[in-house]
């Protein structure tokens, strides 16, 4: 059963910045991205977005959500 | 043969060394008017489309069929793995030659490669670079322009310490850039390993094989590979590589410190030279 990762993006506003979760994962289950990108403008932080991707390599370990500063991920075995 | 040197090849020589391949007409086609916003945020955002396709990965039957749909599109846009010798080879025919930083490595570990360990691996190859300010989303952290010889220097010094020399297309068989890369975080290596994406990152020409009387099972080269192409076997304490998993990237070849390991050409191996 592929786990699901959920991550509430009311709390996490710059996670470019914050890039935690990004690098702790030892499956490298994250990436993130602009939601936008604008001629001759780097994307403010708060365009920014992290998704759970890779969520098959996730082996539960639990790092990200011990690691989320704002407590923003949620992860749970099965899709319910 | 190879599908892309039967097709975009000069005369059956290697499609990446076509200058042809390295041409502007080809990339415009693809970056035609409104189409280009869009395709750079695509590019960005690139992991999140696959989602659906991952989220299938306990359904054999329709991951295999949504797979299809993905390898399609990776047809007009990916790579192949390529040895330092034919790199060498390629920065020859391509200008300007830009360094940036990798946009794999942004999206998976949201590094942006700065400090004194800055490896700055990717290289973005043709007149479209001189644009680069353009997009500063995109080229965050500004890219520095480097002669042939440079260029050179800096794919060897990335290669041999472990990174996999692969080629990137935007719209196939237009050559954009040449990538340094390791796994898990490079996009293409990891598409290709864990979900079968084939046209994403095609193997390289050649493939490696030991040589039994030169290797002293040091294990150097199994920590390097980056494909798990290659087992230490514990009773006749050798390196072996598993050539059929083997992508011919020459990493294992430089490691080596008996100088055991060869790169041999797929396409004299009747068992291999389908094998892509």
């Amino acid at each position: 059963m592929i786990p699901q990762i959920e991550i509430d993006k009311n709390k996490c506003a710059t996670p470019y910045e914050c890039k935690k979760c990004l690098q702790i994962c030892p499956q490298a289950v994250f990436a993130v991205a602009p939601t936008k990108v604008e001629r001759f403008k780097e994307t403010a932080p708060e365009d920014y977005e992290v998704q759970a991707v890779f969520k098959d390599k996730c082996v539960l370990c639990m790092d990200c959500v011990k690691v989320c500063p704002t407590g923003a991920i949620k992860v749970k075995v099965g899709s319910s | 043969m190879c599908e892309l040197c039967e097709k975009y090849g000069d005369n059956g020589g290697r499609w990446y060394l076509n200058p042809e391949n390295y041409a502007r007409p080809l990339y415009k086609k693809v970056e035609k008017g409104k189409e280009k916003e869009p395709m750079i945020l695509t590019e960005l955002q690139g992991p999140f489309y696959y989602k659906p396709l991952i989220e299938l990965k306990d359904n054999p039957e329709a991951f295999e069929k949504m797979r299809e749909g993905y390898s399609k599109f990776h047809e007009t846009m990916g790579g192949q793995v390529v040895s330092l010798e034919d790199a060498k080879k390629m920065v020859e025919i391509a200008q300007p030659i830009a360094r940036m930083d990798c946009i794999c490595r942004r999206i998976t570990r949201a590094t942006l490669e700065d400090g004194e360990q800055r490896p700055r691996t990717c290289l973005g190859l043709g007149v479209g670079m001189f644009r680069w300010e353009e997009w500063p989303e995109r080229y965050k952290g500004g890219v520095e322009f480097l002669s042939t010889e440079e260029a050179k220097e800096h794919i060897e010094h990335w290669h041999k310490r472990g990174m996999v020399i692969t080629i990137m297309t935007f719209g196939t068989p237009y050559i954009g850039g040449i990538c340094l890369c390791d796994y898990p975080d490079c996009l293409a290596i990891r598409m290709r390993l864990d979900y079968g994406i084939k046209p994403m990152l095609l193997k390289g020409h050649q493939v490696a094989k030991v040589n039994y009387e030169e290797c002293t099972g040091c294990g150097t080269c199994v920590q390097r590979c980056q494909f798990g192409a290659i087992k230490m076997e514990v009773t006749t304490k050798k390196s072996n590589i598993d050539m059929t998993r083997c992508f011919g990237c020459g990493v294992c070849t430089y490691a080596c410190p008996q100088d055991a390991i060869s790169l041999i050409d797929r396409e004299k191996l009747p068992g291999l030279k389908e094998e892509w």
